[in-house]
């Protein structure tokens, strides 16, 4: 039988871990005690949701989950690579965080919020599409697209000048008009 | 033999200096003694490099553990072949063997040019000095492999049990054989700048070696993907690690300039796009290896990190600032001599073509260096890892893949609508058919079904090509097909070869898409339990556990786990896959577990066991990967090295003909004959 001051002791404990759930179900991404560790290791836990919460994961979305976290190890690998090829003392950690919060109900999406709270968005392998990271998406496409305008405006304004010199100017070459027809005659039937 | 090749390390540096400082010195005042003086220093240079590398070698195999890179790199019982190849493990052994293959080549380049280019060669041996005295300046003062100990170790740490691979005996030396193979026609570009004899003659000289430098590269790549696939476990063979983006950066910007040289030396253009492409291919080069060695960018090559960053990125500055101010000011001798005509020509599908290699390889750069762009914007820390690459990449391969095809289709000069239709006919239908056939036969993967339509437009190309040019042959010569083959490969080895390495191109996409209907499975087996699993093709695998067995081996504690592998249609094979503790020779582990991938390999597919652990006692935790085509991967490299062979292969000249090449083309101009072209007949 537990004495009066023990069951006062146990509700005040019940109502803090039912409001912290509350919180932390409507919050979704925030991390409660995400502390650095000495390594650069920072644990990412949740209470878990309640059983309706949510659908949980199954082992293959988990497993996407972690193909979008970058080990923090010099790897460069992703969580579920590195961990099942050449384990570092992180991503086997970043491995149990992920699946502490996929059997507590949450969703890939809050799982990858609560891992970029922690981290920062240096913990996603690719950078979110938005702001200056634009910069990054766009800058390859357009470096192609602009350098085939500029190679186009290029061929444009030879072509042109091609004509003139044609029409205009003959250019004078040193070879006599046997050799010129000739030439002329093998780089026009090069493909028949 | 350590301390002779420890004092001619310092001797290999002074005779570089003097080689430079000479070689200068007689090409501005116009003194052969002086151009003599320094060539001469370069060969010395060779001689006392060669024997510092001895030097070091012996010290490695005889395990004297007094020096800091052998006790670092090396245990007593590391098999001869690691001891042998630790020379290139770490990061003052390698530099020692870039200054060895640098002055190797620096000293063929003279030999060869001893009677040709004269007037080059007195900037071509300085420039090849200086850049010889850079690097043997950082081995000595910064990464010195012979620095010493205070004391001797009983036994060093031993060789990083990932680089105990055969592919890291040759995958290393390989890249470096094509890196520094860019110094050559950097050499001759800065040469002909400062001469101002820009004509075709520099082009010449740089061609081949252009050429050694893009075969060891895709060597060298070929190699490391083949070593990645096997070796670390992940099931992949390219991660879009920096330090493997930064082998593609020269590869790419050194195959975009084997593009358009041709159209220098057709046409007389883009002479200041070549020389811009030579430079760059050389600094990216040294980019590369200032990525690889300075710690900016963390990458899983960081077993070669050290202080040494900072001298690469001053020598790359100085080297950007002289070229530019050599290009800037020899603008006008860079002018065209002629003038592209049409936008429809093999002209600009070569420029295309160049865009987007070029742009590839800015996408691979941008990407690189891109976390720390944004880092010094918003000073917040992000990863650009494979998604970004492939999201950018893969569109911008696949237009390359297309370009490959357009180009041999397409006339110099200007195309007719009827040359188009009658060239494009067959290469659009054989695309169209292997498209139609995939996506009929369940393909739906939006890429792959793309990129093989694509390889069936490039491979019809130059099979059309070939086609073509072995029906001329047998019109005009009444040759029998197989001799026909031979001889049109052989009477035009740059165009034909080309074509095979385009065909290698082919390959290769083929099984990069393969890559798409990758299928993997996790599980535990304890001895005796069994697993079903359905691969790419719809059949049935059952793995079967043989259990988990523990063992000793030369110089490392082993686990490991057999599995039966069955399939109706073939007999059960086993695969085992190892998880190995190396231990030094006192018994002691010297570096974390690694792990040993099982392979039953096929053209079809590869089965990819990885074991991850044992729990309890017997059970093992292992994934079982079917990976589809990836052998196509090492046979797309080898047709492609083999390609650029046939490429540089000598061309075999006819005793009383005199040739022009134009492009790939040979032209007999003697008015005594009737003209010819030989157009691969």
């Amino acid at each position: 039988m537990a004495s009066r001051r023990e069951f006062v002791t146990a509700l005040g404990t019940a109502l803090v871990a039912a409001a912290s759930r509350g919180v932390w179900a409507q919050q979704g991404a925030e991390t409660p005690g995400a502390t650095m560790q000495g390594d650069g290791y920072i644990p990412v836990r949740r209470l878990p949701r309640s059983a309706f919460a949510a659908k949980r994961l199954t082992p293959l979305e988990r497993d996407a989950v972690e193909r979008m976290l970058a080990c923090p190890c010099p790897c460069t690998l992703d969580v579920f690579t590195c961990r099942t090829s050449m384990p570092c003392g992180f991503s086997p950690r970043l491995h149990a965080d992920v699946m502490q919060l996929a059997n507590g109900g949450y969703s890939a999406d809050e799982i990858l919020a609560a891992f970029e709270q922690a981290y920062g968005e240096k913990i996603l392998m690719a950078p979110h599409k938005q702001g200056f990271n634009w910069v990054g998406w766009i800058a390859p496409f357009a470096a192609v697209g602009g350098g085939a305008l500029v190679a186009a405006a290029f061929i444009r304004q030879w072509g042109r000048r091609a004509a003139e010199h044609r029409t205009t100017a003959p250019v004078p070459v040193e070879a006599t008009d046997d050799e010129m027809a000739r030439l002329e005659a093998a780089i026009r039937g090069e493909d028949r | 033999m350590i301390l002779v090749g420890e004092l001619s390390l310092w001797v290999a540096l002074l005779m570089a200096t003097w080689g430079a400082t000479v070689s200068f010195a007689g090409g501005r005042l116009g003194r052969s003694d002086l151009v003599a003086s320094g060539e001469r220093a370069l060969y010395a240079t060779f001689a006392f490099v060669a024997l510092a590398s001895i030097g070091l070698w012996t010290a490695l195999l005889t395990s004297d553990f007094s020096l800091r890179f052998v006790a670092s790199y090396t245990s007593a019982n590391l098999p001869a072949v690691y001891k042998f190849s630790a020379f290139w493990g770490g990061q003052a052994g390698s530099m020692l063997f870039w200054c060895l293959v640098l002055s190797l080549y620096s000293a063929i380049a003279m030999f060869a040019n001893r009677r040709s280019n004269r007037e080059l060669m007195p900037y071509v041996t300085g420039t090849l000095a200086t850049i010889l005295v850079f690097f043997l300046a950082t081995t000595v003062f910064r990464a010195n492999p012979y620095s010493r100990l205070d004391w001797i170790p009983p036994d060093g740490t031993g060789l990083n049990p990932q680089l105990q691979n055969p592919g890291m005996a040759f995958h290393p030396p390989n890249l470096y054989l094509g890196y520094v193979a860019t110094s050559i026609p950097f050499a001759f570009a800065i040469a002909a700048l400062v001469t101002r004899r820009l004509d075709a003659e520099w082009l010449g000289a740089v061609r081949r070696w252009s050429l050694v430098s893009w075969l060891f590269l895709t060597i060298g790549i070929t190699m490391g993907m083949w070593w990645a696939y096997v070796e670390l476990g992940w099931g992949g063979y390219w991660a879009w690690d920096p330090v493997e983006n930064a082998s593609l950066l020269p590869w790419l910007t050194g195959t975009a300039f084997l593009h358009s040289i041709m159209i220098q030396e057709k046409r007389g253009m883009l002479r200041k796009w070549n020389v811009t492409l030579v430079v760059a291919t050389f600094l990216l080069a040294i980019l590369g290896t200032f990525i690889t060695r300075s710690g900016v960018i963390e990458s899983v090559h960081s077993f070669a990190r050290s202080e040494i960053g900072s001298w690469f990125a001053a020598f790359l500055v100085a080297s950007i600032a002289v070229t530019a101010f050599l290009v800037a000011t020899r603008l006008k001798d860079l002018e065209a001599r002629a003038e592209l005509e049409s936008m429809v020509s093999r002209e600009a599908a070569f420029l295309y073509n160049n865009v987007v290699l070029v742009g590839i390889a800015f996408s691979v750069l941008w990407g690189t260096l891109f976390p720390i762009i944004s880092e010094a914007v918003r000073g917040s820390k992000i990863t650009v890892g494979a998604p970004f690459f492939n999201t950018v990449n893969i569109p911008l391969g696949l237009l390359l893949l297309g370009l490959t095809g357009v180009g041999p289709l397409i006339a110099w000069r200007r195309a007719s609508v009827a040359n188009l239709k009658r060239q494009f006919a067959a290469p659009v239908a054989g695309g169209l058919v292997v498209g139609a056939a995939l996506f009929a036969l369940g393909m739906r993967d939006g890429y792959a079904l793309v990129s093989y339509t694509l390889a069936g437009f490039v491979a019809t190309t130059i099979g059309q090509e070939f086609v073509k040019g072995v029906g001329a042959r047998r019109r005009m010569h009444n040759e029998a097909v197989p001799v026909a083959f031979n001889r049109l490969i052989g009477r035009n080895r740059r165009r034909y070869g080309g074509y095979i390495v385009h065909f290698g191109v082919v390959v290769l996409f083929a099984a990069f898409a393969g890559l798409a209907f990758k299928k993997e499975y996790d599980l535990s087996l304890s001895p005796g339990a069994s697993f079903s699993a359905v691969d790419p093709y719809n059949r049935t695998w059952t793995f079967t556990s043989q259990g988990v067995s523990r063992y000793e081996e030369l110089n490392r504690q082993v686990t490991a786990v057999v599995l039966e592998a069955k399939r109706a249609g073939m007999n059960p094979t086993l695969i085992k896959s190892e998880k190995r503790q190396h231990v030094d020779s006192r018994g002691v582990p010297t570096f974390e577990p690694s792990t040993e991938v099982g392979i039953l390999e096929s053209l079809r597919q590869d089965v990819y066991l990885v074991l991850h652990g044992v729990s309890g006692e017997e059970t093992a935790e292992i994934r079982i990967t079917f990976n589809p085509l990836v052998w196509w991967v090492w046979y797309g490299g080898i047709i492609m090295a083999l390609g650029g062979l046939v490429v540089m292969w000598p061309q075999a000249t006819r005793a009383g003909a005199k040739r022009r090449a134009e492009g790939g083309y040979v032209v007999v101009m003697q008015p005594s004959e009737r003209p010819r072209v030989e157009a691969g007949v």
